[in-house]
């Protein structure tokens, strides 16, 4: 790890132009994620920032970090493979909700187990947008979208309950309805040595319905700290998740007050005891001599 | 004396061939005779049908060999079940387990006489010297030793070593085993002697090891740190290889959560600036297509190794076929060239898999290694290999005049562009899957698309001017010719050898790169052929139409393609090389008859 230096937000602020739409919320996620890493300090160079495919997704080239913007679902294998290959470098993973829950669905479950030190944001607006505008899994049943004509008839995946039955570390919920708050969770993510879970309420400004906007959000929000929960009560985390959809609570849902050792932690560890008497790469056949 | 012999033995699970067939090859290596082991099995986890080939010879062996010298049924219904894989013919002498009750000219072989059948009480002898007929394998060794000349001294000594944990009892009712076994053999000689004459190597170091070790072996001597795949049959030794080992160099490795996880972190650890590896078979390579597709178009180095088994989907998950090369020349849309190298035998997949790697870095695209189950699960004896004389090829990064204004897909002369990875500063970039300028900024433009397209697939010239990646034997300027690749070549190496001894003159190829075709090195072969022959593994002659894709093959080359599984003998390539030989002289003779 290299010793941190001043940055400020508008360091880690790329040339590119957002594709999104005006008013769009994740103008507003960027904006947290550069105030955050200001915050935090490591330089540039040494973030990887990886997403998948959708309207959330094109978020690491809006940032000064090595971006990686790949296929549909699959931020978080290659997350994986960037942090086990470099541990040194901070590895942010982004996408939406259907990245993540849907056609990636599979990964985030062992990405917990394994408690790899990344941290994972997703800008949950219940929509496909990029598509224009089909059902997400996040969706609420009974939702009308071009789609389903005559109303959703699945259950919406919660994420936070997902991740935290799972077992994940860290799991907090932020909103572009609370700016600075927002910074301050995903700096607190980031900060939280193993895998952290960011649920980003992040309107969809065209394809999502009027309750969905900030006016709506904001009429659902709640503060845990305001509610005096208590992020190291695992039980009532899941407690207030299961509102997930109804209400907005923002803040840190879960952290683990003993946090596991990470899995590249341990992977280094192997390494170092390993390579002790390791013989040198040219001598690798002689493990096929039979004597 | 004898100079070569190729043993068959086929059991139950429980019965102890497989490992009777590693006792068998670990004493002629250690006698210093050349040898080659292929396994096959049904697809049972434990129990079904098992079998291996053991071929010993006293001179390098190109394959494992044709017809069975020696076979040995432990009972009749396994050793039938593999078919062609086991063939015996007149010269074959067959020993079989006389608890069967078969007599000796009833023996369920249709349409052939082996030269003898001797029924032993294998079994019995088992039971009475070690009191389990689990050493039923032990006797075979010891029936084998006293025939064939084979191990009488190193078999037991290997046995010792392995057993040495387990007991001085094992192993001493081992031994009685043995000797019973060798006993029963020397009190009933053989009608026409077959031992085997003394090894030109004897008394030298021989390693042993089966493709998928050798492959990850060599990844790790090529510099390959990082490691992810899933487990699947017949690759996932590659991985194990990987979990004991990688370790050691400050590798890593992930055992994902499936196919598309493994890979995908194997595309970020390229991205991150460490080479890396996936390995996997064919249901896991149709599964990995969409992030190869990913991997060429933000030019990250990658290997990926697809040892290929029967299919489509779950086919034959324990044999062998050729038949993913579309899937490994064409898997992942878009207009994608993505180099494929193929290995002939476990001694040359260490090169192969170096140049893979070599290959995927300097051109920053991902390789396929298209090994198969029977190089991959075979085991070879093989002299010491210098791997001083490997070159190991490292990615181009950029010069510090390069990091200023950094441009990650740069047009360059040779199209390959100076690439960063993240820690390094002035080198950040986005990699993506969407088109990109130079910057690596995405862009909808098709006239971007269309420059770097021909970007990505421009820089690829250069590897098809490699000869060094063709193999060419025999006569230059032959009429006659073979083309084979992968496990089959070794096969068509021998048939070319028996051709040339009958006077025929022909010459063959064998290509190690097989995809982007390399149009040059087959039109100079094809120069001088009038008739030829593409052999290969698979049903609807995937290799000969890929040439065809590419090349004005002369008329007279034919396909030689069968299903996997059914393995090609040499002696079905010389019968084919007569057939195109006697055309070759009718043709010839209708030109030199005047014409009315």
């Amino acid at each position: 790890m290299s010793a941190t230096c001043d940055f400020q937000a508008k360091d880690y602020k790329s040339d590119l132009k957002p594709i999104w739409c005006p008013g769009c919320g994740d103008f507003s996620v960027v904006q947290g994620i550069y105030r955050a890493l200001a915050a935090i300090g490591r330089p540039p160079h040494e973030i990887a920032f990886v997403s998948g495919i959708g309207c959330s997704s094109r978020i690491p080239g809006y940032t000064t970090a090595y971006g990686f913007n790949s296929v549909h679902g699959r931020a978080l294998p290659i997350a994986q493979g960037i942090k086990l290959a470099n541990p040194d470098l901070l590895v942010l993973a982004a996408g939406g909700d259907g990245d993540g829950f849907s056609i990636g669905g599979g990964h985030i479950a062992h990405l917990i187990r394994r408690n790899m030190d990344i941290t994972y944001i997703v800008m949950d607006n219940q929509i496909y947008g990029l598509t224009k505008g089909q059902l997400s899994p996040t969706s609420q049943k009974g939702r009308v979208t071009c789609t389903s004509r005559f109303g959703s008839l699945e259950e919406p995946v919660n994420p936070l309950l997902y991740v935290l039955a799972y077992g994940a570390g860290f799991v907090a919920q932020a909103s572009p309805t609370d700016l600075a708050g927002m910074a301050a969770t995903i700096e607190e993510a980031i900060r939280y040595p193993g895998f952290a879970f960011v649920n980003i309420q992040s309107p969809c400004v065209t394809y999502g319905e009027e309750g969905q906007q900030i006016k709506g959000l904001k009429a659902i929000s709640e503060s845990l700290v305001a509610m005096g929960h208590n992020p190291a009560d695992r039980l009532a985390a899941m407690d207030l998740a299961q509102q997930y959809g109804q209400k907005m609570h923002l803040g840190v849902f879960y952290r683990n007050p003993e946090p596991a050792p990470t899995y590249d932690g341990l992977v280094r560890e192997r390494q170092a005891l390993l390579s002790k008497d390791a013989p040198s790469p040219e001598r690798i056949l002689d493990l096929f001599i039979k004597k | 004396m004898r100079k070569d012999l190729v043993f068959g033995m086929a059991g139950s699970g429980g019965d102890g061939i497989v490992s009777a067939g590693d006792s068998l090859l670990q004493a002629a290596a250690a006698e210093g005779y050349h040898g080659v082991m292929t396994k096959s099995f049904g697809s049972q986890i434990r129990g079904g049908e098992s079998s291996c080939r053991v071929r010993i010879s006293t001179t390098p062996i190109l394959n494992p060999g044709g017809n069975l010298d020696v076979a040995v049924a432990l009972n009749w219904d396994d050793f039938l079940k593999f078919g062609a894989e086991l063939p015996v013919s007149g010269n074959t002498v067959v020993i079989y387990e006389a608890a069967t009750k078969i007599a000796e000219a009833d023996i369920p072989l249709v349409g052939v006489t082996p030269l003898q059948v001797i029924a032993v009480p294998i079994a019995e002898m088992a039971k009475a010297t070690a009191g389990t007929e689990r050493a039923k394998n032990t006797v075979v060794l010891g029936l084998i030793a006293g025939w064939f000349g084979i191990g009488a001294v190193a078999v037991m000594k290997g046995i010792r070593k392995k057993l040495a944990k387990k007991g001085e009892e094992l192993v001493e009712a081992n031994q009685r085993a043995f000797d019973a076994g060798r006993a029963f053999a020397m009190e009933h000689p053989l009608k026409v002697s077959m031992n085997v004459a003394v090894s030109d190597t004897k008394g030298q170091v021989k390693l042993i090891t089966d493709g998928n070790d050798m492959c990850a072996a060599a990844a790790i001597f090529a510099g390959c740190r990082f490691f992810g795949g899933y487990p699947i049959t017949p690759s996932t030794e590659v991985m194990q290889f990987f979990t004991d080992h990688v370790w050691k160099y400050g590798g890593a490795v992930l055992q994902a959560e499936d196919e598309i996880a493994g890979i995908g972190a194997a595309v970020g650890a390229s991205f991150a600036g460490k080479k890396s590896m996936t390995a996997t078979s064919g249901p896991g390579l149709s599964l990995k297509s969409e992030m190869m597709g990913l991997a060429s178009i933000a030019e990250l180095p990658l290997v990926i190794v697809d040892v290929q088994r029967g299919g489509p989907s779950t086919g034959l998950p324990t044999k062998t076929e050729q038949s993913d090369l579309f899937a490994a020349a064409f898997s992942a849309h878009g207009d994608v060239i993505r180099p494929v190298l193929a290995p002939t035998s476990v001694a040359d997949t260490f090169r192969i898999t170096i140049e893979a790697f070599n290959i995927a870095e300097y051109y920053q695209t991902p390789v396929i290694v298209l090994s198969d189950q029977e190089i991959a699960s075979r085991k070879e004896t093989l002299d010491p290999i210098d791997t001083t004389q490997f070159k190991i090829i490292n990615r181009q990064v950029p010069a510090a005049g390069d990091l200023v204004d950094y441009k990650r897909f740069k047009q360059t002369e040779n199209h390959i562009s100076p690439i960063s990875h993240p820690g390094m500063l002035g080198g950040t970039y986005l990699a993506s899957g969407i088109e990109h300028v130079e910057s690596g900024a995405p862009t909808n433009s098709g006239s971007v698309h269309q420059r770097m397209n021909e970007k990505r697939t421009r820089k690829f010239d250069s590897l098809k001017e490699r000869k060094d990646l063709f193999e060419v034997t025999g006569n230059p300027d032959a009429p006659i010719a073979i083309v084979a690749w992968g496990s089959v070549a070794g096969v068509c190496r021998e048939a070319l050898e028996m051709a040339q001894a009958e006077g025929i003159n022909v010459k063959l190829m064998v290509p190690y790169l097989l995809y982007p075709v390399a149009e040059g090195a087959y039109n100079e072969f094809f120069h001088s052929v009038q008739k030829g022959l593409i052999v290969e593994q698979t049903h609807l002659a995937q290799t000969f139409k890929l040439l065809r894709m590419h090349i004005d093959l002369p008329k007279g080359v034919k396909s030689l393609a069968r299903s996997g599984a059914n393995p090609f003998l040499p002696g079905d390539i010389v019968a084919a090389l007569h057939h195109l030989l006697s055309e070759l002289q009718r043709s010839h003779e209708g030109q030199l008859q005047p014409q009315e």
